[in-house]
């Protein structure tokens, strides 16, 4: 399935990544690198510093020991907003979606860094102001259709079902047209079916656009389907890094949390 | 049928992106502007053109500058009156030091004027958020009041420390401010600029502008990872925000009342404001309006019903009516509809377009 993708050199380059909050060392000396075009899902049980690796990598959190390159340049520290301005957007565990607005609105917001009329412009929605977000509507129901969610076009996200939030986001983050994607459990909370459907828009998104794509997922069926690579994470240490196939036969990793999983 | 969607298809986003995309609302929107500007001037008396109309417009302006920083920005402010005062004593600064100055210039100056005040006390809302951004719009509040009240050279040094506004034209004779200056002009001159600074608030709100500052409102977590920098649009809607009550309070002292002292700007106007977005809507235009009326309408009918009714109730009585009616609007509004009358008239209008079939 995999095999005629074109996965290329790593974009992202993440180097002996330490990051404590007070005594609770959440990332351990942790290196990894996602590499362009592929899928890498990172995996670990509760607490393992999955999200945490997330937060690092697009600047929440400001890890004490380290070092990250994104397209070759190497920072320390940024602000999110720098991510997001580098190409960078991510969906978030507990969805992070705008509540007050329409799915519509949502999705306009990840065009914000692609619209460069001033205020001032705006204040009169017309010619110029009016022709960009016409252009950025016709982007943002692209989405809307690829997504499968037009009749819930109008509707404020805080009144959707999770399912369908979680698919929302995953929409305000396409719009970003990121370049790396970075997903916290999207399907976390999905009844089969929407798994099925969440899965066929990552597949498509990384297949279509050859959007690179890190995401963290508990069900090792989807992980096993849909990943090119997988991380390993437990207790902020990485303990495993290669293909589906490998990482499932790692003793390390049926320890650590293919043993949990089964036990449970 | 007489107010359906059904059978207007939008041929484009294009018509999708009209302000009133339904055509019954265009034409009730057009109805109003005829009534505004034609029929009101016509009919309307001294009393109503310069006791109601006038104030309700510059208490509707008011309402969006804040409802623009509280509603859609979700900063809470309690210095709209501190604010209204910089632009009351920026114009009459501007128009005693410049007499020949066009009042629209010296208007839009004390605006951006109040737009430069409005941002240096938003500074803090990047690190402070909910009630202590509230207290700190509260000490701007008293600050702005009291340097009014402290420093002569405002009100260049009359005793009686009201400004009282020297008498301007827009062009030719046509005056707005000043004893000269006929009430149905300054009817149209307020109606006019409070016309084009709500279609540029409704534009702003529902462009890429108002999608930050909702999306900073609503979470500002996930607003910064798409790319929006809070502390610029937080400053942002306070400059703006600023700018209109900066105007609304020009307004209220060059043409309302004509002359007055900072206090007409204490912190009960603040609230005021406030209690309006309250009740018409956080994160509405047309709320903004409707707010205003409410606030301005609500004594005249308590004063007026009982009369009609021929009962005679004392004066005292009835602002305390009226008090227990606000505080009690206020904590229905704010707990059950929080986006106010405007919501209302929304849900209103959606059941007359199912009507009669409610599913
Ligand atoms: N902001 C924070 N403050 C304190 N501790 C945190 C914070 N974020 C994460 N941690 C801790 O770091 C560890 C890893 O958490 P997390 O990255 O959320 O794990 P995962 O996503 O793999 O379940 C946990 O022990 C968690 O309690
Ligand atoms: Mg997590």
């Amino acid at each position: 399935m995999a095999a005629a993708k074109r996965i290329g050199e790593p974009v992202l380059e993440v180097r002996d990544i330490t990051l404590s909050f007070g005594g609770v060392r959440a990332l351990l000396d942790v290196s990894l690198e996602i590499r362009a075009r592929e899928i890498l899902a990172i995996i670990g049980p509760n607490g393992a510093g999955k999200t945490s690796m997330l937060n690092v990598i697009n600047g929440f959190y400001h890890p004490q020991e380290g070092t990250i390159a994104y397209k070759g340049r190497v920072r320390q520290r940024m602000r999110p907003h720098e991510a997001a301005e580098q190409g960078i957007a991510r969906t978030f565990q507990n969805v992070a979606l705008f509540r007050g607005m329409t799915t519509l609105d949502n999705i306009m917001t990840g065009r914000l860094l692609k619209m460069r009329r001033n205020f001032l412009w705006q204040t009169i929605h017309w010619g110029p102001a009016l022709a960009e977000e016409l252009e950025h509507r016709v982007f943002a129901e692209r989405i809307i259709d690829f997504l499968e969610i037009e009749s819930i076009r109008r509707t404020p996200v805080g009144q959707l079902p999770y399912g369908l939030q979680k698919r929302v986001e995953l929409g305000r983050a396409l719009a970003m047209e990121p370049e790396l994607l970075l997903l916290d459990e999207p399907m976390a909370g999905m009844n089969v079916e929407e798994k099925e459907d969440m899965s066929r828009f990552i597949l498509d998104v990384n297949d279509e656009f050859g959007t690179t794509i890190a995401l963290i997922e508990h069900d090792m069926g989807v992980v096993m389907d849909i990943s090119d690579r997988v991380v390993v994470l437990d207790y902020g240490r990485k303990i495993a890094d290669g293909s589906p196939d490998q990482v499932r036969r790692d003793t390390a990793v049926i320890d650590a949390y293919l043993g949990v999983a089964h036990e449970a | 049928m007489l107010y359906r969607e059904a059978g207007q298809f939008k041929s484009s986003y294009g018509a999708d992106e009209a302000i009133f995309p339904i055509r019954q609302d265009r034409w009730l929107f057009a109805a109003a502007l005829i009534v505004a500007y034609v029929v009101v001037p016509l009919i309307a008396s001294e009393y109503w053109l310069l006791s109601i109309l006038i104030p309700f417009l510059v208490f509707s302006l008011a309402a969006i500058g804040l409802n623009i920083l509280t509603g859609y920005a979700g900063q809470v402010s309690l210095g709209t009156g501190g604010f209204m005062a910089v632009g009351a004593f920026a114009t009459y600064k501007l128009a005693t030091s410049f007499p020949d100055l066009n009042i629209v210039v010296v208007f839009i100056l004390a605006g951006l004027i109040t737009a430069m005040v409005g941002v240096l006390f938003g500074w803090p809302s990047l690190r402070i958020k909910g009630f202590y951004l509230a207290v700190a719009t509260l000490a701007a509040q008293f600050f702005l009041i009291w340097m009014f009240n402290k420093f002569p050279w405002f009100n260049n040094y009359t005793p009686s420390g009201v400004i009282s506004a020297p008498p301007r034209a827009v062009f030719g004779h046509v005056f707005v401010t000043g004893a000269e200056a006929n009430s149905v002009d300054k009817y149209l001159f307020v109606l006019s600029a409070v016309t084009l600074l709500a279609l540029a608030a409704k534009n702003l709100v529902r462009g890429r502008v108002g999608r930050e500052w909702m999306a900073i409102r609503d979470m500002d977590i996930a607003a910064e990872i798409i790319g929006i920098r809070p502390l610029k649009t937080k400053l942002l809607a306070f400059a703006i925000s600023s700018f209109y009550c900066g105007i609304a309070g020009a307004m209220w002292a060059f043409i309302y009342t004509g002359g007055v002292e900072a206090l007409a700007f204490d912190i009960d106007r603040s609230f005021q404001i406030l209690f309006m977005i309250i009740i018409g809507g956080l994160g509405s235009i047309l709320g903004s309006f409707l707010g205003a009326a409410f606030i301005v309408l609500l004594p005249l009918l308590l004063e007026r019903t009982p009369m009609a009714l021929g009962f005679d109730v004392p004066v005292n009585y009835l602002s305390n009516m009226q008090s227990m009616i606000f505080g009690a609007l206020i904590i229905f509004f704010l707990i059950v509809e929080p986006r106010g009358l405007a919501r209302l008239w929304q849900i209103g209008k959606e059941k007359l377009r199912m009507w009669p079939f409610p599913y």
